[in-house]
């Protein structure tokens, strides 16, 4: 056996695999704040300006947990951001007569009700994922532009709690827990695996997958609206928007998600969403500190999620990736 | 006769307008291993998946111990008492081994919502050491295991909760001997409980071996059941084909002298883990046989050979010194290669006979760069016809048919493409008496033109039968090699396979 075979033999082994698949991941993490430490010293990667972007990028894990349900069933979703925008604005709204209940209810109820609704209307209207989410976007969009007047919602100063640590870390650790429990300890999460890797064979076995898709989009919308919470706590207002502009809150959090599908085989999806999301995070903001307009900094992160996670996923040869 | 454990009374199903369960009427004994077999398209699988929940029936029904049974999908006809191996992947790859052992049926480790992991993981690993298949880890992911582990994972599977009904759906062509030992091994036991298996093959000796009884089906239709002891394999066939199917097959000339013109010069060829420094030459009109244990890397050859290895080393040469690196470039010298995983390597299932004619030809059927209907239409129907595929037309989808005629599919493709050189990986694999007859007719047709042949194959009486030459390989290298002569035979060619 050749190192290289040894190599593997030892990955392969699940306890091993499992951090060798971390520390790689916080390698990434390592290696990209050198770069941005040593090319801005001052500006970059101090401890509370780490912690900082830490607690930036857990509200885009949280969405990439709720993302994972229906991306490892071949599904996607375009409404993230306006489910953002629109739960976060019910959460403030209900927030205003009944305080912090108010806001986690308003927007968590509000995710589910949307992750019901584009799950019924995909499984009814049989028509792609894809295009039932473009579609329904642009009604949250509107709900919230209806529901705010079109005015920025701003969260009361007393009712922020969840914008700062440990606040912000107790819910979203909350969350990734949860996501764990689901993904290992309930039969949703084998499901969604068995949905994802032949729809057929899973319905042979009894699986109901309309239901597991509808639950899929429920669980993803539910974690949206703890994103919203996070979301609207940390930068204390929301403003609706129109004309698809809410699209570009889809991305962050999938970004995750493709680290979490990528350190699958490692058996670390959450921790790998939420380091993954870290090292989006290192990228933005030492392009921040350096000063680096933003169409420089989408092109660079661009390449680097492709970067890391072709390097990381390196499929055998001869496996056909779609 | 024993007692009656299942019965099916006029059981129907149609494709469209291919009838292919017709009014079978059909009883399986507690306590016996029943064959059922019949030619490719027959019905075999269509009456086994109306039994399991695959398919719905149309009209008839199946009555298990003297009650009715409706079964709505595979775990309903588990919870039932019915379960089934199939020729294909049955395991879900991004599962682990425990996961895809208690699929559906994982409620017995559910609590309030919460899956018991540990209990479920501990039950497998002591299934899987209660079977003796300790060497697989429960708790590992299933895509860490080959094609042959995962069927004896599926063997788990579908007999763990002791069903009364085990269908076993042409699994053994899938297997090694060391797998279908392990089979036949559970396949008795299930027998000994006083359950059922109801065991599908094309391999006849393996059906008159390993059962008490056999049914035959024949065009959807019932033909007729025989005791397995009572029976001959020409007997079968006759039932089978309807009509006398002579034992020789095979070629019967002996002596020819082979062209000693080269066509094909593989030099040194490697692939890592599976095949060391192969050397061969391929002549003119010649079919040369590889043949060898499943994994011996004979099948590696075929695909090294047809550009289609990962990091190969050392050459394979046309004639004029051209080299052969990938497979673009084996197709355009004429190179063409039939895969052994028919469904997922050779076809696009899902896609119509013609279109998977005309895909390699696809270049010379343009003109001026633009694909005439027509001419696609009349290109796929003659290539189809020539080798009689049985289909209701060019359009129809691969997927619905059977093994025997998406091999003719395969067949049709290169003979349109009109290759010199036709690697064959296990071409009979999983095909009836009628249609193997059909593709031994074919290759002595393209020898007789100046077709040379690749045939690798685990069979080892249709190496002897077709072949100019026979290698024999061993734990990825060449191991011996026969010239086609009648006093060769199989003792041969296995002292040097083990």
């Amino acid at each position: 056996m050749n190192t290289g075979m040894r190599l593997n033999e030892i990955i392969k082994n699940k306890l091993f695999g499992r951090y060798y698949g971390i520390l790689l991941l916080l390698l990434l993490a390592f290696f990209f704040w050198g770069i941005f430490k040593i090319l801005s010293p001052d500006n970059f990667g101090s401890p509370e300006k780490m912690y900082y972007y830490l607690q930036s990028s857990i509200i885009y894990s949280v969405g990439a947990c709720g993302f994972y349900f229906i991306v490892v069933m071949g599904l996607f979703d375009f409404s993230i951001g306006a489910n953002v925008v629109l739960s976060a604005i019910v959460g403030v709204t209900m927030a205003k007569q009944f305080g912090y209940p108010g806001l986690l209810a308003g927007a968590m109820a509000c995710g589910l009700l949307i992750g019901l609704c584009n799950g019924f209307l995909y499984a009814k209207l049989r028509i792609p994922s894809m295009i039932v989410t473009v579609g329904l976007m642009l009604v949250f969009e509107s709900l919230a532009y209806f529901a705010s007047g079109g005015q920025k919602q701003s969260l009361d100063a007393s009712l922020q709690f969840f914008g700062k640590a440990p606040g912000n870390m107790i819910l979203a650790l909350i969350a990734f827990l949860l996501t764990y429990f689901i993904l290992k300890y309930t039969k949703v999460g084998t499901y969604c695996y068995a949905i994802g890797s032949d729809e057929y064979v899973a319905k042979n076995m009894g699986i109901n997958v309309s239901k597991y898709k509808i639950l899929g989009f429920v669980l993803l919308h539910f974690f949206v609206g703890i994103m919203a919470v996070l979301s609207v706590s940390f930068g204390t207002s929301m403003t609706a928007t129109t004309g698809m502009a809410s699209m570009s809150r889809n991305f962050t959090p999938l970004m995750g998600t493709f680290f979490g599908l990528a350190f699958r085989k490692y058996g670390i999806p959450v921790p790998a969403m939420i380091i993954g999301e870290f090292i989006i995070s290192i990228i933005f903001n030492g392009f921040i500190a350096l000063g680096a307009p933003t169409t420089i900094q989408n092109v660079v992160t661009g390449a680097a999620l492709l970067t890391i996670v072709a390097l990381t996923t390196r499929p055998a040869k001869g496996v056909v990736v779609k | 006769m024993g007692e009656i454990l299942l019965q099916a009374e006029k059981v129907c199903k149609s494709f469209g307008i291919t009838k292919a369960v017709d009014n079978v009427t059909l009883t399986f004994d507690k306590g016996e291993i029943h064959g059922l077999i019949g030619e490719n398209g027959s019905g075999k699988s269509t009456f086994v998946s109306m039994l399991c929940g695959i398919h719905p029936i149309d009209s008839g029904r199946f009555l298990l111990n003297g009650a009715e049974l409706h079964v709505k999908n595979q775990v309903d006809a588990n919870n039932k008492g019915v379960s089934i191996i199939v020729q294909e992947m049955g395991t879900l790859s991004g599962l682990t081994v425990a996961e895809n052992i208690f699929l559906g049926r994982e409620s017995r480790f559910v609590r309030f919502g919460v899956k018991n992991t540990a209990a479920m993981n501990r039950e497998a690993a002591n299934l899987l050491e209660k079977y003796g298949f300790g060497q697989i880890n429960g708790t590992a992911m299933i895509d860490n295991y080959n094609f042959e582990d995962r069927k004896l994972i599926e063997i788990v599977k579908a007999t763990y909760f002791s069903p009364q009904i085990v269908v076993v759906d042409e699994t053994t062509t899938a297997l090694s001997q060391n797998g279908r030992e392990e089979l036949y091994k559970h396949m008795k036991r299930i027998r000994d409980e006083g359950n059922t298996v109801i065991f599908i093959s094309h391999d006849l000796s393996e059906v008159i071996d390993f059962t008490d009884r056999i049914s035959v089906l024949r065009d959807g239709r019932y033909i007729d059941t025989v005791s397995s002891d009572a029976v001959s394999e020409d007997d079968l066939k006759r039932l089978m084909v309807g009509r006398e199917i002579a034992g020789k097959y095979y070629r019967t000339d002996y002596g020819r002298l082979v062209s000693s013109d080269r066509v094909l010069t593989v030099k040194e060829v490697s692939v890592p883990g599976q095949i060391r420094e192969i050397s061969f030459d391929l002549h003119r009109g010649e079919i040369l046989g590889f043949g060898g244990l499943s994994e011996c890397g004979m099948h590696e050859v075929g695909k090294a050979i047809f550009g289609a290895s990962y990091d190969r080393k050392g050459a394979v040469t046309l004639p004029d010194g051209t080299k052969i690196e990938s497979i673009p470039g084996a197709i355009r010298h004429s190179i063409a290669y039939a895969s052994k995983d028919r469904d997922n390597e050779s076809l696009v299932v899902y896609d119509t006979i013609r279109d998977n004619i005309i895909l390699p030809s696809i270049n010379n059927l343009a003109e001026r760069k633009i694909l005439k209907r027509k001419r696609l239409d009349t290109f796929a129907a003659a290539h189809a016809q020539m080798i009689s595929v049985k289909m209701t037309g060019i359009e129809q989808f691969v997927s619905n048919l059977s093994g025997g005629n998406k091999q003719k599919v395969v067949l049709a493709r290169w003979i349109g493409k009109d290759s010199d050189i036709i690697v064959l990986d296990s071409p009979t694999r999983g095909i009836d008496v009628k249609v193997k007859a059909d593709i031994y007719a074919l290759m002595g047709e393209l020898k007789e033109k100046g077709k040379s042949i690749i045939m690798i194959s685990e069979e080892i009486q249709e190496l002897l039968g077709m072949c100019d030459r026979i290698i024999i390989m061993k734990n990825g290298a060449i191991n011996g090699e026969f010239h086609r002569d009648e006093r060769l035979n199989e003792e041969d060619l296995i002292a040097k396979m083990v």
